[in-house]
Parts: C-alpha cells; structure tokens; sequence
C-alpha cells in the first residue's frame, strides 16, 4: 500500500510535467511521419504516392524483408529518437524528482510515515522510472502498430523493447539519483548523469572500434583497459542490440547503400556488422547482469547516504 | 521517581535527548521532557533554542546523538509507532500537482490507513477544516492559510493517539487560530496528545496543560502554567489621593510603589487586608484590587535573562 501510494504520486508527478506532455507529441510526430512511408516492390512511397524512390532494400521478389524493416525500426528509428533524445529529455524531466522530494519542508512528513527509508527510496526510485514507462509504452505501441499497418511487418520481438529500455533508463537514472541524494541539485543532477552516460557511450564505441580497426590493438595495455571498462560500466548500446536481434532485425551497416563506397570504407563497415553482430548475439543475462551489478552499487551508495541523512 | 503506573501515563518520555551537528554545534544538551497522555504539552524557546530539533528527532526526521525514552510506549524511533502518530512540520511543502482529497490519501496510505477508511476520513477531515469545496483544486492554488488547514488535516488522517504540531497556526487569520485551537481543545477532549511548538505564546497559554521552556538546548523550566508563574503572583492595587501621610508605613508593609499604583508580591491575604485598611484609614479611595501573574512571555524573557539557565533541569 505505502509502495504503491509512493509510485501512484510520481506518476501524478510526472504526468503534471510539460515535457512528459510534450514527448508524447513527438512520438506521435515520428508514429506519423512513419505512417507517411510505405515499402512497395521495388520502391519506397513518401506521402501516399507524392513522392517515390526506387529501392530493393527493403522488398525482394515482391515480398516485404522483414529483417530489413526489424533494422530500420530498431537500430534507426528506436535508437535515434528514443533511446537518444527520449533518453535524453527524460533525464532532464526526471532530475527533479529526488531534489524536491528531499526538500525539508516536503520530506519531513514521508519520513514521519511507518516505513523503513530504503522503501521509502525504492518506492521513490521505481516511481520515477514511471515516467519513462509510460512514453515506452505509448512509444513502441504506436510504432508497432505502424510498422505493422504500413510497412507490412508485424514485430512481437519489437514490443521487448518497452521494458529493455526503461532498464537502459535506470542505467542513467541511477546516477542521477546518487546526485540528487548526495547534492540536494536538479541541474548538478541532470548535468552529471548525462555527462557519465556520454562516459559509457564512450568507453563501449571506443572498446567496440578496437575491433573495427586490428591496427589500433596493437597497443595491448590501453586495448585491456578498455575491455575491462567496457564490463564496469552499464552497456547501454547493447540493450538496442538486444532488441533488434528480439525483434529479428539485421545490423544497421545493412541498410547503408554500398555501389558508391570505396574499397576500405566497405572492409570498415563488413567488421562494424561482425561486431555488431558479435554484440547482438552476446548472452544477455551477462550484458545486463554486469550492468545491473554498477546500478545495484551505485543505489545502494545513494540509499546509504538517504538513510543515514539529517533532513 | 515515579512508578510504573506514572510512566505507563506518558505519552512521551524523553531522557537525555542530545543532538549534535558536526562536531560543534550543540543543538540539544540532555532535553528530558515528559507529555502525559490526553495533554496539550506546549514547546517554546526562542530561535535556535532546538525545539524544531526536538519535534524532528521525535518523528526520525533526525537521528539523536543520544536519547533515551518512549514516545507512545515504544522506544524513540520505533518505526511501528509511527503508524499512531499525526506530525505537520514548520514551513511544509505539499506536492503542489496534487489536489486536497488526494494529498489526504496519499498521506494517509504512507501512514498504513486502509483505502476505505482512508475515503471517509478525508471528506470528514476536509470537512472540518473548510476547505470541502476545494477537495479537487490543486494544492498550487491554495493559499496560505488554506495550505496550513490542510497540513492539520493530513496530520489526523490516520486518527493519532499522538499530534505533533509545529507552528500550527502560522499563517493563519485570527478566526482561522481560533478555529484550530477549537480543535485542538475537541481532540483533547477525544483522548488525544498534543504536542505543540510555537512563537504564538498567547496561544499556547490559552489551550496547553503544561509548556517546557527550551532555551539553548536545555529545558529551563517545565510544569503547568500555574506552577511556572506561582512565584511571580503579585496583587495590584490603584488608589486615588495622596499617600504621602501613610507612604512610610505601606513600604514598612511590603509593597512597591508607583504612582498610584501598589504592588504587593505572593498571596498573603493578610498583608494586603492590612495595606487595605491603612489606604482606607488615610481616607484614600481603592479603584481596584487586581492579582497579577506574568504572563508565558514574561517567564520566557526572565528565563532567557537568568544564569542559572546553563544548567539542565530534572524532569518532575
């Protein structure tokens, strides 16, 4: 009852902010501008026919490639809008949420209440994460059905995507939290968690490019350190891999159009599709376990220090 | 030393409560205060005396550096416990995308209320405080006033056995402070604890049993308001003509003159009877024989102005 009645008021919470408001607009800006696109034999329609371009990628013999429109969903359109600007304006959304819920005027009577601090901090946590279910639900729901209407694919692996990326959320938002916790700042909250997620975006694209380019392994120590980040820190890129090998997509190189590119861009790209491959097929429990371990540590450092406050 | 019925009586029992911040800053120095149950117990000190202090580690807003007691029978801190208590801090911030009926049951279901009672104690409880028109309005709407009434409203949503009140009545009109120390005085007369803080000390004269003076972390002075004001009792007596024939032997007799106005300290009937008769005997006309007390304020002033201040006081 006290858990639910802590989730039930950050929804009202963040159904009470404008950007929740205004993410659901963009979802359906991209729920229609897909709805505009349509995979014909031998071309791709814009705008019911306004427009026309011909193209194999995505038909073959007539028949819709449903590998193909999996990659497009995922890896392009998933990926850049919302596990990047959704991921992004949810972060900023949700920065708020810890610094005024420890405000002193405000905690003083959650923390009067018969319930122990760290459910009162769970309770807060995984109400929060509310807030991103909800734009995934409506998100991946819209574009399911679009996908499925207009492009002629219908991609139960794809809706895996709802759950998989709230847990990419809480990679970021468990930072966040830590910050709000320790400084008591919405935008030393915001600021920081985004910086360190630019952090782990950039300790897996640059242990992922050691494979993409032999040359660079050469140089073993700065080689290890990477691969050894690389398992420290969450690996938000393989929770899109994971859902495009669920939603039975290809690698994102397979939809670049390849007659014009030169002879080492094309070696280039053959060994970022094995990589990526190798990425989609790694054991998921691992991925997500070793993530999971930093966000657990990082909690409970976050929940120690509530705990242990005078507010 | 009292029995095991006496302490069994309190609601609240605290003993050797200290609290320090950092390493230096000493906000309670060994507080012992006792609130007897069905009481209005009133806080005051002035700024910085560490009633806030108090009122926070008696609800685990704040953890002690030592304290010793029960509050409702169980331990201070007891977590359970909590469940019986109302609690509304100073300078509260309600979530301001709620409206009223639903801060109420958001409260109320922190506070274990089950969902049925939780609905009815709501309408009955904004009902009581006059705001039943605004139970849909968010709380961003309120006023202060309004927003104060509400917060004494979710503090009795899970009905307590013991109410916690800091600055109930800040912001308050003066028909709004009547109002709730109407309340307070129904609530008391139902079999609930009352502990209040406040600067309003008129207030706390009008409806508490008994006050502690908290002055620099120690409790200076604690009991009834008649045991606190007994050695200030004084009678004034205001006279017409002059009283120069007799003056002599009024001062002879113990009272203070100024202007026409005699002041006589303690309740000896005789005395005063005496000084009566000699003011008569001189043919000069009495216009009144009041008995005088100070007032909390005027203890609160004399305490803060008194040495002895600096040492902590043993509990009654």
């Amino acid at each position: 009852m006290q858990f639910w009645a802590l989730i039930v008021d950050s929804l009202r919470e963040s159904l009470d902010r404008k950007i929740f408001w205004v993410m659901g607009a963009i979802s359906v800006l991209i729920a229609a501008t897909m709805f505009c696109i349509s995979f014909e034999p031998g071309k791709i329609v814009i705008l019911f026919g306004t427009w026309e371009f011909p193209s194999d990628l995505f038909t073959t013999n007539g028949a819709i490639r449903q590998d193909r429109i999996a990659t497009l969903a995922v890896s392009w359109i998933l990926d850049l809008t919302f596990s990047w600007s959704g991921i992004i304006l949810a972060i900023i959304a949700t920065a708020g949420f810890f610094p005024s819920f420890l405000e002193r005027g405000s905690i003083g009577i959650v923390l009067s209440k018969p319930m122990p601090r760290w459910q009162i901090f769970l309770g807060k946590y995984f109400g929060s994460l509310v807030f991103v279910f909800v734009q995934a639900v409506f998100f991946v729901l819209l574009t399911f059905v679009v996908v499925g209407l207009r492009w002629g694919a219908w991609l139960p692996g794809y809706l895996w995507a709802i759950p998989l990326v709230v847990l990419l959320f809480s990679y970021i938002y468990c930072v966040s939290v830590w910050v709000a916790v320790y400084f008591r700042s919405t935008v030393a909250a915001a600021v920081i968690s985004l910086g360190v997620w630019m952090m782990f975006f950039g300790v897996q694209a640059t242990a992922e490019s050691f494979e993409y380019y032999p040359s660079w392994q050469s140089n073993q120590t700065v080689h290890k350190a990477f691969q050894t980040a690389r398992w420290i820190v969450p690996k938000t890129q393989d929770i899109i891999y994971l859902v495009a090998k669920l939603s039975g997509a290809g690698t994102s190189g397979e939809l670049l159009p390849d007659p014009d590119l030169e002879e080492t861009d094309m070696e280039t790209i053959k060994r970022a599709s094995v990589a990526e491959r190798k990425r989609m097929n790694m054991n998921p429990l691992l991925t997500i376990g070793s993530s999971l371990l930093f966000e657990a540590v990082v909690l409970l450092l976050a929940m120690w220090k509530f705990a242990r406050t005078d507010y | 030393m009292e029995s095991i019925t006496e302490m069994t009586n309190w609601a609240v029992d605290l003993i050797d409560v200290r609290k320090t911040y950092g390493k230096t800053i000493d906000a309670l120095r060994g507080v012992n205060i006792q609130v007897r149950r069905g009481e209005i117990f009133g806080l005051l000190g002035p700024n910085g005396a560490g009633k806030t202090t108090l009122v926070k580690i008696m609800m685990t807003v704040v953890r002690p550096t030592h304290a010793l007691g029960t509050i409702l029978g169980r331990p201070i801190g007891h977590r359970g416990k909590l469940a019986r208590i109302g609690y509304l801090p100073e300078h509260h911030q309600f979530p301001p995308y709620l409206t009223g009926a639903q801060l109420l049951d958001y409260y109320a279901a922190l506070a274990k209320v089950p969902r049925a009672v939780r609905r009815k104690n709501a309408e009955r409880l904004l009902d009581r405080v006059w705001l039943t028109q605004w139970r849909d309005t968010r709380i961003d709407k309120y006023s202060k006033g309004m927003s104060q009434r509400l917060g004494i409203a979710q503090a009795l949503t899970n009905d307590p056995e013991l109410l916690v009140l800091d600055e109930p009545t800040d912001g308050l009109d003066p028909v709004g402070r009547r109002d709730v120390r109407e309340l307070l005085l129904e609530l008391r007369s139902a079999g609930t604890t009352i502990f209040l803080n406040s600067h309003l000390l008129s207030e706390l004269e009008m409806i508490c049993d008994r006050v502690a003076i908290l002055v620099d972390g120690h409790v200076a002075r604690q009991g009834t308001l008649t045991e606190l004001t007994e050695h200030t009792v004084e009678y004034r007596i205001r006279f017409q003509g002059d009283l120069a024939p007799v003056q002599k032997k009024i001062e002879t007799l113990g009272a203070r003159i100024d202007g026409s106005l005699l002041s006589i300290s303690g309740h000896d009937t005789e005395k005063i009877n005496a000084i009566v008769d000699v003011l008569r005997g001189a043919g000069l006309l009495i216009e009144a024989i009041e008995p005088h007390r100070f007032s909390l304020e005027d203890i609160l002033v004399e305490v803060m102005g008194d040495k002895r201040v600096a040492r902590p006081t043993t509990p009654p």
